[in-house]
């Protein structure tokens, strides 16, 4: 029995990171948009960023910890001349993936005053988090986040106050 | 034998002995040849051009890494500012409506 758990556990540590890396096509939206940020960060590439974070800069050694044992960071964000150059059927394409088991929508917000929504997906595994989707759409904006390994939400949220970030207060602060 | 006689006689053409040729080359050929070398030939030269390769290969290869981990550090700051950003701006509303809903 044990040994059979063993194996499990381990067929489950050999999964890829691709397993839990979302599959999004951005060839649609990338010809429409005017500014496109791309990073693309797996395996190797990650672990070299990591490794030039300073331990001494408070911000960098925060980012550091929260990174270091992620396999892959992927960020698009497509910015548009107009509005309504990406439509809903897009916006469900990229959803769609994250439809698929294991993936959870956690919380999803919609602004009507600048018309931003935001959704946030993680991917569970048994109580922890081992990846994150974020969707956040604007008339002329469209930035999707894919974090693929084990993340701690709050540390990132933590992050807020840093980098440009305004913090948000929260309850612990008071 | 006057003067004229004599000198004709001295300048005359004559042929050379038989194997005359063959016994020069053959001495030419006996006598090896000490050329100088090249002073970028010379065992040193070339250990050194060597070093220099090497360390000049591996100090591209440490520069080129620097590069490439600047700019991934450069990426993972710049990917964890906008998903911090969103995740932010998420954790505000929410905060937002629950606060209105408290009071």
């Amino acid at each position: 029995m044990k040994a059979a758990a063993c194996l499990i556990a381990c067929v489950l540590l050999a999964l890829p990171a691709s397993a839990q890396e979302v599959k999004w096509n951005f060839d649609k939206l990338a010809a429409k948009a005017s500014d496109t940020v791309d990073v693309s960060l797996s395996g190797g590439l990650l672990r070299l960023a990591t490794k030039f974070l300073s331990d001494d800069d408070k911000d960098e050694a925060q980012v550091k910890k929260l990174v270091g044992g992620l396999k892959g960071i992927y960020v698009k964000s497509f910015e548009f001349k107009n509005p309504g150059e990406y439509t809903a059927a897009d916006l469900e394409s990229f959803r769609a993936p994250l439809h698929s088991p294991g993936w959870e929508r956690i919380v999803g917000t919609h602004s009507t005053t600048d018309g931003e929504t935001v959704e946030v997906y993680v991917k569970n595994e048994g109580k922890n988090i081992t990846g994150l989707a974020i969707i956040a759409s604007e008339p002329k904006e469209l930035t999707l986040v894919n974090i693929v390994g084990p993340i701690d939400l709050d540390s990132l949220s933590q992050l807020g106050g840093h980098f440009g970030i305004p913090e948000v207060e929260t309850e612990k602060k008071k | 034998m006057n003067l004229d006689d004599e000198l004709r006689s001295a300048l005359q053409r004559q042929e050379p002995p038989p194997e005359f040729a063959e016994r020069v080359l053959a001495r030419v050929a006996a006598v090896p040849v000490r050329m100088p070398r090249p002073w970028f030939r010379l065992p040193v030269m070339r250990w050194a051009a060597a070093m220099a390769a090497t360390v000049m290969l591996l100090a591209g290869g440490l520069e080129y890494r620097h590069y490439e981990g600047e700019r991934a550090k450069a990426q993972v700051l710049l990917a964890v500012r906008i998903a911090a950003n969103k995740l932010n701006k998420v954790q505000r509303k929410v905060q937002m409506i629950s606060h209105r809903s408290n009071s």
